[in-house]
């Protein structure tokens, strides 16, 4: 027992050791360059398909914004954003970019494939109406669902009728998410399936 | 046949942008409409005809008898309550008041057990509201105190506050932050940017901490108040603070918890603190679709809104003494009429054993809990679905509600006319 107490003294109570204690050089820390940082803006025009916030796993990390001049833009929401890269990989058009993800899509021939589905359990459903009218398809398709929830229009994604939010057009669905993360009973699921898939010829 | 922009009659929120779509004399399908909408305009469990209790069993009544009856019973009361009035037409409410003045009755409205301490703290305090239009285009900040909309109004996000585009705020609920204050995690908490968890009966002291925290002395604060972390009242109070426009919206939580009027009063006065920064707004959540048209009509002719006891031969007001509740925990009314309301559920105890023991008599289209404390008990056309009559929205927005089908039923102003005449008769008024 006293042997040892004094072994390790011993061995601490080396200059040498002393000294890589207190003046150990490492390396300057450098972001490199495949660092997958949160998403940016490339400045390609975004046309609102909102696959980005399907792909998205993190709630409320991004949104898609509707500007002034009329355009649209993708918005990260930085404490909420988990750097998975999925947004950038989703979107059709390269609006988005992080670390090296679209070179390797094209060098790798990759394209991410997707599919969803939106689900209502009407026995969950009061009928409050908060999915159809923040919807981003639905304000694009009818105002007055957007300004209070009247639908003048059955063009519209999803609706309430006969007291329950019923979707009339799943077709029309970017899976984005908004209906499932504003409902106060969780009775909309968007089911997602994401793989990465190499794309064939004609995609290149 | 579709009609368009019909109004629901269910909760304050009168939403008046229904489609309902109707064959014959029955209604098929709603469009727009929440849940409880849908079971209010496609329910089919009416009472058929007037219904009087003989012994153990029902039998059915011509509507002149049970008309007569009502007018006899009322007429031989020394104290007669006639309370309710929450659930029908300001033209049915107007003749209840004269009839209640007439008979030196109480009358009383469903204010009485649900937003009456609210009212009385306007009396003390003064209200600084707005209408819901304000806030759908205005507000950036939403605060529900005390209340569940999505369960009591389940439109009220979606029509007034949280989620509509209004004129200055084109991505709605992006641009708005939600306050929830309640005492569990409620349904409108899962969708709140801040959830405030306060224990049984807090609120008075809560309200006094944000009162403190907007006066700047928040610094002599405990660090917990009431199970509630003084950094989060911190970061509400900067919220409420930099808002463009803030609207609170309270429910019973605050109304009927310990505290009652007092909580009302101290929310107001936050309310008040917090103009002195911004623009801020409080408004009750009214629960029935006409109780607010209830306290208005009872004001405009007696001069005060609920309990008005016309024993004096004038108008007396003393809530604790001449309120539904109270009269009948101490035994005192003899006769009691029930108009749109459902004491029978909503009432303690010792009330509904008074009210089996006294002649009660119920008017409403459908048998309820207050069906098995009456003597007699008389269907009426429903208004909005098949009687029209005017009614006022939570915000005090008076609008005409319409009649979608036809109907052999009588309305409550019908019946209540017919009553009033034997009464004037009998009296020689």
């Amino acid at each position: 027992m006293f042997g040892s107490i004094v072994s390790y003294i011993r061995e601490f109570a080396r200059r040498e050791w002393i000294h890589k204690f207190l003046f150990a050089k490492t390396a300057p820390l450098t972001t490199p360059v495949y660092s997958r940082g949160f998403p940016e803006l490339t400045g390609k025009t975004c046309t609102h398909a909102l696959f980005c916030m399907m792909a998205c796993p993190a709630p409320g990390a991004i949104e898609v914004i509707h500007l002034d001049d009329g355009g649209w833009e993708p918005r990260i929401h930085t404490g909420h954003c988990i750097r998975c890269g999925l947004c950038v990989e989703a979107c059709p058009n390269g609006v988005l970019y992080s670390g090296r993800i679209l070179e390797s899509m094209f060098y790798d021939n990759t394209m991410l494939s997707f599919s969803f589905r939106i689900d209502v359990d009407t026995n969950r459903c009061m009928g409050c109406g908060n999915c159809a009218v923040a919807c981003p398809v639905n304000k694009t398709i009818d105002a007055q669902m957007s300004h209070g929830g009247r639908a003048s229009t059955d063009e519209l994604l999803l609706k309430v009728s006969e007291g329950k939010c019923v979707v009339l057009h799943p077709e029309k669905c970017t899976g984005c998410k908004t209906c499932e993360q504003q409902c106060p009973n969780e009775a909309i699921r968007v089911a997602r399936l994401l793989e990465a898939v190499h794309a064939p010829e004609e995609e290149l | 046949m579709k009609i368009e922009d019909v109004v629901c009659t269910f909760c304050g929120c009168l939403c008046d942008d229904l489609v309902v779509e109707v064959e014959g004399d029955r209604v098929v399908s709603v469009e727009n409409g929440c849940t409880l909408a849908n079971k209010k305009f496609m329910g089919n469990n009416r009472l058929k005809t007037p219904i009087k209790r003989d012994g153990g069993n029902w039998e059915k009544v011509g509507l002149d008898e049970a008309i007569q009856t009502t007018a006899e019973v009322l007429l031989d009361a020394d104290r007669p309550l006639l309370y309710g009035w929450s659930g029908t037409h300001g033209e049915a409410q107007t003749i209840g008041v004269h009839m209640a003045e007439l008979l030196g009755a109480v009358i009383d409205n469903t204010s009485t057990v649900c937003h009456g301490p609210s009212i009385m703290a306007i009396q003390e305090v003064g209200h600084p509201g707005c209408t819901l239009g304000q806030v759908k285009n205005r507000a950036d900040v939403i605060v529900y105190w005390g209340s569940n909309p999505i369960e009591a109004h389940p439109r009220h996000m979606s029509r007034y506050t949280t989620y509509a585009d209004g004129f200055f705020l084109k991505e709605a609920f992006h641009e708005r932050k939600v306050i929830v204050v309640d005492i569990r995690k409620t349904e409108t908490a899962n969708i709140a940017d801040e959830f405030i968890m306060v224990e049984p009966g807090a609120d008075y002291a809560l309200l006094s901490a944000l009162r403190a925290i907007v006066r700047g002395k928040g610094d002599m604060l405990p660090l917990n108040i009431c199970g509630v972390e003084r950094e989060q009242l911190f970061r509400v109070a900067d919220i409420c603070k930099s808002a463009k426009f803030g609207a609170m919206f309270f429910g019973l939580g605050l109304t009927m918890s310990r505290g009652k009027y007092k909580n009302i009063r101290n929310a107001i006065e936050l309310v008040e603190e917090l103009n002195r920064h911004t623009k801020f707004t409080i408004s009750p959540m009214r629960g029935h679709w006409n109780v607010y048209g209830s306290n208005e009509v009872f004001t405009w002719i007696s001069g005060y809104p609920f309990a008005v006891d016309f024993a004096r031969g004038i108008a007396f007001y003393n809530p604790g003494e001449t309120t539904s509740v109270d009269i009948l925990k101490r035994g005192e009314c003899d006769a009691c009429l029930v108009v749109g309301s459902d004491p029978g559920a909503h009432f303690p105890r010792d009330c509904c054993r008074h009210l089996a023991g006294i002649p009660t008599i119920q008017i409403d289209p459908h048998v309820n809990a207050t069906t098995h404390l009456s003597r007699l008990q008389i269907p009426v056309a429903v208004t909005g679905i098949d009687a029209e009559g005017t009614a006022y929205r939570m915000d005090g927005v008076p609008i005409r509600t319409r009649k979608v089908i036809e109907t052999t039923y009588p309305s409550d102003s019908e019946v209540l006319e017919k009553i009033y005449q034997i009464i004037r008769k009998e009296t020689g008024s």
